[in-house]
């Protein structure tokens, strides 16, 4: 008798545990987030007189660049958007053409969203000027208000590279086309921070990317209400 | 339905046997063609010819190809600079030539680019690119 009570006992128990597990797990992927890439630091910070413990998230440092119709491209114009960067070069022929033709679909995924943009900054400023980078973003057909391809001075374009998306950019002779470049993609919320990092080579990694930028709307949605 | 199977096979083996050699040849040519297809042109061209928008010219149903079949062999080992207009569209993208193809690796290229996606033109045999690659104008 003791044991089908105990039996009893664990049976409910256990189909308790399963429903619970199974809701929070539903909760859980209804309240989906994404995660704030890079280092950050705990400051202390006085509010109404208390001391209190701030978290200091990783952000991209304030750049100035300009577009494919001369316009200036900078962490003010960007503010209030959310944005995909990459970094890319006209006559690149090796990772540059998949990339762009996966950041085509990133493009037009985003044409019903107005505040989500493309920043694809080149890291052969010398060769890519303004003119380029227009006739190179028309004979792809796209818009720079949705799609900027930015220029600029090339050691800034380079350092932003590499200390704040954390992306190699680099100049190399011995390379087939001259220059050595990651093919990620990342993408940056509204306070400039890195919420992805994705392969955009790859056709798979780009549908979670285009995934990942209805979950960050639907962050800042439910801040709203 | 044990016979029937069997006179299956018969047929599967004879028509096996019936490929000539000249079809074998062919599905050689094809099949590295396309490995070197995928290593050196895919990523502007694209996987299944299309080109890219008004960027990379397409090379399904392009009439500068069916057009041009000796200047194509040389474009791939040469280069191609300028304006070039395929089908109607005018493409003025560099294309960067890749010396180090063989003779052997053009006319492998050619058969498979000539022969996918709606193109049909047979086997481009190595003598033909040889003949054809001695007298491009760099």
């Amino acid at each position: 008798m003791n044991d089908f009570l105990i039996n009893t006992m664990a049976y409910r128990f256990s189909v308790w545990l399963v429903v619970t597990l199974n809701l929070l797990a539903c909760q859980s992927s209804k309240n989906e987030k994404l995660p704030i890439l890079g280092e950050r630091k705990l400051d202390v910070v006085e509010v109404n007189g208390k001391k209190q413990i701030d978290t200091v998230y990783h952000t991209i440092a304030p750049f100035s660049f300009i577009d494919q119709d001369s316009q200036s491209v900078t962490h003010r114009t960007l503010t209030g958007k959310i944005y995909v960067a990459d970094f890319f070069f006209t006559s690149c022929r090796t990772i540059c053409p998949i990339m762009k033709t996966q950041m085509l679909r990133v493009y037009d995924s985003i044409q019903k969203y107005d505040d989500v943009v493309i920043v694809s900054h080149t890291i052969d400023p010398e060769h890519d000027d303004v003119a380029r980078l227009h006739d190179f973003a028309a004979k792809l057909g796209v818009k720079s208000s949705k799609w900027h391809f930015v220029t600029g001075e090339k050691d800034s374009i380079y350092n932003l590279a590499q200390t704040s998306y954390f992306l190699t950019a680099l100049e190399d002779k011995s390379e087939p086309d001259g220059f050595i470049h990651s093919g990620a993609f990342l993408l940056i919320d509204k306070k400039r921070r890195i919420r992805g990092k994705y392969d955009g080579t790859s056709e798979e990694d780009v549908n979670r990317l285009i995934k990942d930028i209805g979950i960050l709307r639907k962050e800042y949605a439910q801040k709203a209400n | 339905m044990p016979k029937r199977l069997t006179k299956w096979l018969l047929t599967a083996v004879l028509l096996y046997g019936c490929t000539t050699a000249q079809e074998r040849k062919f599905k050689q040519y094809y099949l590295q063609g396309q490995l070197l297809y995928e290593k050196h042109c895919s990523n502007c061209h694209q996987p299944n010819g299309s080109g890219l928008k008004n960027l990379y010219p397409p090379l399904a149903l392009s009439d500068f190809l069916k057009n041009n079949p000796e200047k194509t062999l040389c474009l791939m080992r040469h280069g191609l600079t300028g304006e070039v207009v395929v089908n109607n569209i005018t493409f003025n993208q560099p294309m960067p030539g890749i010396p180090s193809l063989t003779d052997l690796e053009i006319a492998e290229i050619a058969t498979y680019i000539y022969n996918s996606w709606g193109n049909k033109r047979g086997l481009v045999e190595v003598q033909e690119a040889e003949r054809v690659l001695r007298s491009c104008i760099e």
